[in-house]
């Protein structure tokens, strides 16, 4: 009896808070009618007033490219005296999207990877006014990844260019000259020859992070002058060029001529030091491995271009990289601009970016400037690296970085799309899938999950 | 133990009082409502409605929303991404939830026992996990359970085991993650199962002592089904925790590999990140309903074993 | 959904809250195999809890470990490189001890009122009737099961309106009170038989009157077990205060750790990965302290409150 009546109850509770519900739909929610932003006035301009001042917030990673930064201020300051930078060290992948999204504190200037510019396009300036004078030194493939229907939505800050990191002390007892290495049949060649001079190696790093081995697939694709989707969005998945890199990938696998492994996860680091990973197509910010994390093998470690796809292609494409966006809503964007302007585009700044300073008494040596200017082969920023042997990174690094074509947007559902992708070419390595299946697999996968639900 | 007369105290109320006192106990209730109430309406009901609404458009946090009708719901239903974060969650529930109360109900006797002695280290022991802030636990995890160079696999080593590849396979990797959730909620279940095991009389344990019954029978015949409430109310709990469970798979296995770990709350938070919120309220929705009839069923069950 | 709720029967199974204080545990002479018995207790609970302890016992011993080694040799210690090098750079390069003060500010507030207002409403929900009651409670319900993230961004724009950002009544209010409070102290308060309330009535109790003077003394385990996972929560929460809080000012110790995190969980890119996992597992340790105390002191409390309400049941 009583159970009865509390049964009752539950439905009564249940279709209440279903009444109440449908009373208040009416009177909240997001606005059905509300009007999108206008064109046009999207554009920033740079101040014309003399002596700028202004207080302007500036969000960055935190860490030491943060103390980067920090100490790069300074010499901001010495340039702009009346401009106060607020850096603030910000969980950013957590917070920019709300804050965005509410519009308050909203700060002027904002650190942010590459592949995710696209996606808050509608909130940011379009600083294709502002960048006029400089666009065209600065490397394509930056402008590309920061293009939002015609716009560009980010100052371009590194360049990363991939290089073939290699381990020359072991490669040269086992009688492998890598310097010879031009195309990646010739790396195959070179990993089949390690591998009879010290059998049970596994001489290629095969990346075992979806994301990350992704970001190494757009490497690849991007040397070969192509991306994930065109400038309209459209997929170009399904191309020879995708066909043959995953060949590739899949004939290391396939032959046992990889190492399957986390980038930098134990397993790796480990293999890296016995001598049975030697090979490491990866891009520059790699160097902080045989810097800090292989005390065995710094000083044997080597970079050089990548290979090349077909004989004379292009021997680097870029991997990773950040650009700085200026959010619409920011109260002193243009003064966020000028700060911008001065670390990226002025001596003293990218100077003070790059070259020896506290935090690196060498140089920043993990990225290259994306402004051509900047990167000039012959004036170093940074010292060539003792865990290198003294090899002269800047110059491979910048040689190879002129080489990384353009023409290759990044989607904003780019890291989306590692469910799709990223896992089917780790499936692919896991020897469940072969490349076309991997192709035209996720290229549905996208198209219906992605595209389809912009 | 005595048996409470069960009288309906408000009929007897009403005889006896006089009626200032009666109008009082009517007002009382909402008095003591109130402050609640306010919070509550603000800070849950008016989102929670504005969810609701958000779920029938394709509204991406700017401009103008779109009133879509049910196409966030088809397009979810019709998903198998969507069907396979649930059959994650499930596999992990069942991972999780069994091994949890057993042990929990262990646990909390012990721990209950007066006589035992070092209670109090035992108890801050168990709750270490629970307080241990979770980005840490990600990254001890990550390092205990890598393949060749873990802990973990170290120790299985030592006593003639093969290698598992705990975070990089599908197999392993729900097994590890639900390993992770118990290890950092446990002690959560043994504060509940101890609060519940307050309200049992000790003459029970006194009586059943005297006739000789040993102590695991008395478990079994004489607490659990006394806390057969407090254990209902943990298993709707974890089953809320385990379905909306989001925390633990980003921090360490980033949904991955293969999806395998991409919980029914990854999988969600996977529609809001890339601004799809109007496909994440949807899904928030269904889940809801999940997680209200599962809730249901376990009562169900629970009860019926009267 | 109020099948979930206590009904009478199962009032009457739980009884009324024991009469001996001191004899929580069987007694009686059986020798032998009751110190046979306590050995495997022991035994057990100590495997256990080396289990539970060890994981942490490594976050804290690497954080004395230089940076590198932790992620190169992560299950070695040399004596010889203990440093606090990891502590050094994490007090110089988070606002670690700005975090505390902030995450004390809301968890002073955010406990109090959850600690006096949830029991409160709970009492009225579990011994009164009143218009709406299932209703509300049914909407608590629903709370309770929808997961707390789809909520941020309503909750955002709401902030947004009444212009809450970055302030400390973002912090406090939403999520005060919640959901799961109620719904475990109205189960708490349930239990608690009516004939007591009936008899405080007799002798003239006010209606407040009897949840300060019979409920709150009755229930003060549980209140005990609010207590702790009200402040583990508001200690340990991140997704709310990360999104609300973007200001270094207002930043919670979580906030503090996410940041650092999040060049580990979300961008394993660059050159500080190393560092920043020192750093890591060093403001984690510190996190760690604080509330490790707090509940070794509150816990006695709660073994006190058990015998407190033990003793007037």
């Amino acid at each position: 009896m009583h159970r009865h009546i509390k049964r009752r109850g539950a439905r009564l509770a249940a279709i209440g808070a279903i009444a109440v519900g449908a009373m208040a739909l009416t009177a909240c929610g997001p606005d059905v009618t509300g009007g999108g932003a206008e064109a046009g006035d999207d554009r920033l301009q740079a101040p014309t007033a003399q002596g700028p001042e202004g207080e302007i917030t500036i969000w960055d990673r935190s860490g030491d490219l943060f103390e980067v930064f920090e100490a790069a201020i300074d010499d901001f300051n010495e340039k702009y005296p009346n401009i106060t930078v607020n850096h603030e060290a910000v969980d950013i992948d957590a917070k920019l999207q709300n804050t965005l999204i509410t519009g308050t504190d909203v700060p002027d200037g904002v650190f942010l990877d590459d592949a995710k510019v696209g996606g808050f396009a509608e909130y940011l300036w379009d600083l294709s006014d502002v960048l006029d004078p400089y666009v065209a030194d600065i490397a394509p493939q930056k402008v590309d990844v920061n293009s939002v229907d015609g716009g560009i939505y980010g100052v371009p800050f590194d360049l990363d260019p991939g290089l073939l990191w290699y381990n020359a002390a072991a490669l040269e007892s086992a009688g492998v000259d890598a310097t010879q290495i031009e195309t990646y049949d010739d790396l195959i060649d070179a990993a089949r020859a390690y591998q009879a001079a010290k059998p049970g190696s596994k001489p290629i790093h095969l990346e075992q992070s979806a994301f990350l081995g992704q970001l190494q697939l757009e490497m690849y694709a991007n040397q070969l002058g192509t991306s994930i989707a065109d400038e309209n969005g459209d997929l170009r998945l399904d191309s020879p060029e995708y066909e043959q890199i995953l060949t590739f990938l899949d004939t290391v696998q396939s032959e046992g001529l990889g190492t399957r492994a986390e980038y930098l996860s134990p397993t790796d680091i480990a293999e890296l030091e016995n001598g049975n990973q030697v090979f490491y197509p990866w891009a520059i910010w790699f160097s902080f491995a045989p810097q800090q994390l292989l005390p065995e093998t710094s000083g044997d470690w080597r970079a050089m271009e990548l290979p090349a796809w077909e004989a004379e292609g292009a021997r680097s494409g870029a991997m990773g990289g950040s650009s700085f966006v200026l959010p619409k809503d920011g109260e002193n964007s243009e003064l966020a601009w000028l700060f911008y302007e001065f670390l990226m585009f002025d001596e003293a700044g990218y100077t003070a970016v790059w070259g020896p300073n506290d935090i690196y008494p060498t140089g920043l040596n993990t990225s290259i400037p994306s402004y051509s200017p900047a990167a000039n082969p012959s004036a170093p920023l940074f010292e060539p690296v003792d865990a290198l042997g003294g090899q002269d990174l800047w110059a491979v690094a910048t040689e190879a970085g002129a080489q990384i074509p353009g023409g290759t947007p990044i989607p904003s559902w780019w890291a989306g799309a590692v469910d799709y992708l990223g896992n089917d070419v780790q499936r692919m390595l896991d020897g469940d899938l072969t490349p076309d299946q991997v192709l035209t697999g996720s290229t549905e996968a996208i198209q219906t999950n992605l595209i389809d639900r912009q | 133990m005595t048996a409470l007369p069960a009288t309906h105290s408000a009929a007897r109320q009403r005889r006896r009082r006089p009626g200032s006192a009666l109008i009082r106990r009517r007002l009382a209730p909402y008095l003591f409502v109130l402050p609640f109430l306010a919070i509550f309406f603000a800070f849950s009901v008016y989102p929670l409605v504005f969810t609701a609404r958000l779920s029938f458009t394709n509204w991406r946090g700017t401009g103008a929303a779109e009133w879509v009708g049910w196409d966030n719901y088809t397009y979810l239903l019709s998903n198998p991404g969507f069907w396979g974060s649930l059959g994650n969650s499930a596999v992990l529930w069942l991972l999780i939830v069994p091994i949890q109360l057993v042990l929990g109900v262990i646990v909390a006797v012990l721990l209950n026992s007066a006589t035992l002695r070092l209670r109090g280290m035992y108890r801050v022991a168990f709750i270490v996990p629970f307080v241990t802030p979770l980005v840490a636990v990600a990254q001890i995890w990550i390092v205990l359970f890598d393949q060749q160079y873990g802990a973990v696999n170290a120790v299985l080593g030592g006593l003639g085991l093969p290698d598992v590849g705990w975070l990089t396979t599908s197999e392993w990797s729900k097994p590890t993650l639900a390993l992770l959730f118990l290890w950092k909620t446990t002690g959560f279940i043994v504060i509940i199962l101890l609060s519940g095991l307050q309200s049992i009389d000790n003459s029970l344990y006194e009586a059943a002592d005297l006739d000789g019954a040993s102590r695991v029978r008395q478990i079994w015949s004489i607490t659990v089904p006394l806390l057969r409430r407090t254990i209902m109310f943990a298993v709707v709990l974890q089953t809320l925790a385990v379905f909306q469970m989001f925390a633990e798979p980003f921090v360490v296995t980033q949904g991955g590999p293969y999806n395998s770990t991409t919980t029914a709350g990854y999988y969600l938070y996977n529609h809001i990140t890339r601004a799809d919120l109007g496909t994440g309220a949807a899904n928030s929705f269904l889940l809801v309903i999940l997680v209200m009839a599962l809730s249901l069923l376990f009562v169900r069950t629970l009860r019926a074993k009267d | 959904m109020a099948d979930m709720t206590l009904t009478e029967r199962d009032q009457r199974e739980t009884s009324a809250p024991s009469t001996s204080a001191t004899e929580l545990g069987p007694v009686g002479a059986r020798g032998s195999r009751r110190s046979q018995l306590r050995i495997g207790t022991h035994a057990f609970l100590l495997l256990l809890m080396a289990g539970f302890l060890a994981p942490v016992a490594w976050a804290l011993v690497s954080s004395f470990k230089p940076a590198n080694d932790i992620i190169r040799a992560p299950l070695s210690f040399d004596p010889s490189t203990f440093t606090l090098d990891n502590y050094v750079a994490m007090f110089h390069d988070v606002p670690i001890a700005h975090g505390f003060l902030n995450t004390a500010i809301v968890l002073i507030a955010k406990g109090a009122i959850t600690m006096f207002f949830a029991p409160l409403a709970a009492y009225a929900f579990a011994k009164y009737e009143f218009v709406g009651k299932n209703i509300i409670f049914g909407a608590v319900l629903i709370t309770l099961m929808l997961p707390t993230i789809v909520l941020i961004i309503p909750l955002l724009l709401e902030m947004k309106t009444f212009g809450w950002v970055n302030t400390y009544q973002a912090l406090i209010l939403p999520g005060a009170v919640d959901a799961f409070a109620i719904f475990w102290m109205r189960q708490v308060i349930s239990a608690v038989p009516d004939e007591l309330l009936d008899a405080a009535r007799v002798d003239g109790c006010s209606e407040f009157g009897i949840f300060w003077r019979v409920i709150v003394p009755v229930i003060r385990p549980g209140l005990a077990g609010l207590a702790v996972l009200t402040i583990m929560n508001i200690y340990n929460d991140f997704v709310w205060p990360v999104v609300i809080a973007s200001s270094e000012q207002m930043a919670t110790l979580q906030v503090v750790l996410s940041t650092l995190a999040q060049n580990i969980t979300g961008n394993r890119i660059g050159a500080d990965y190393a560092t920043v996992t020192g750093e890591l597992l060093a403001a984690s340790s510190v996190a760690l302290i604080p509330l490790l105390v707090l509940f070794i002191v509150l816990q006695r409390h709660f073994i006190n409150g058990i015998l407190a309400g033990s003793v007037k049941g």
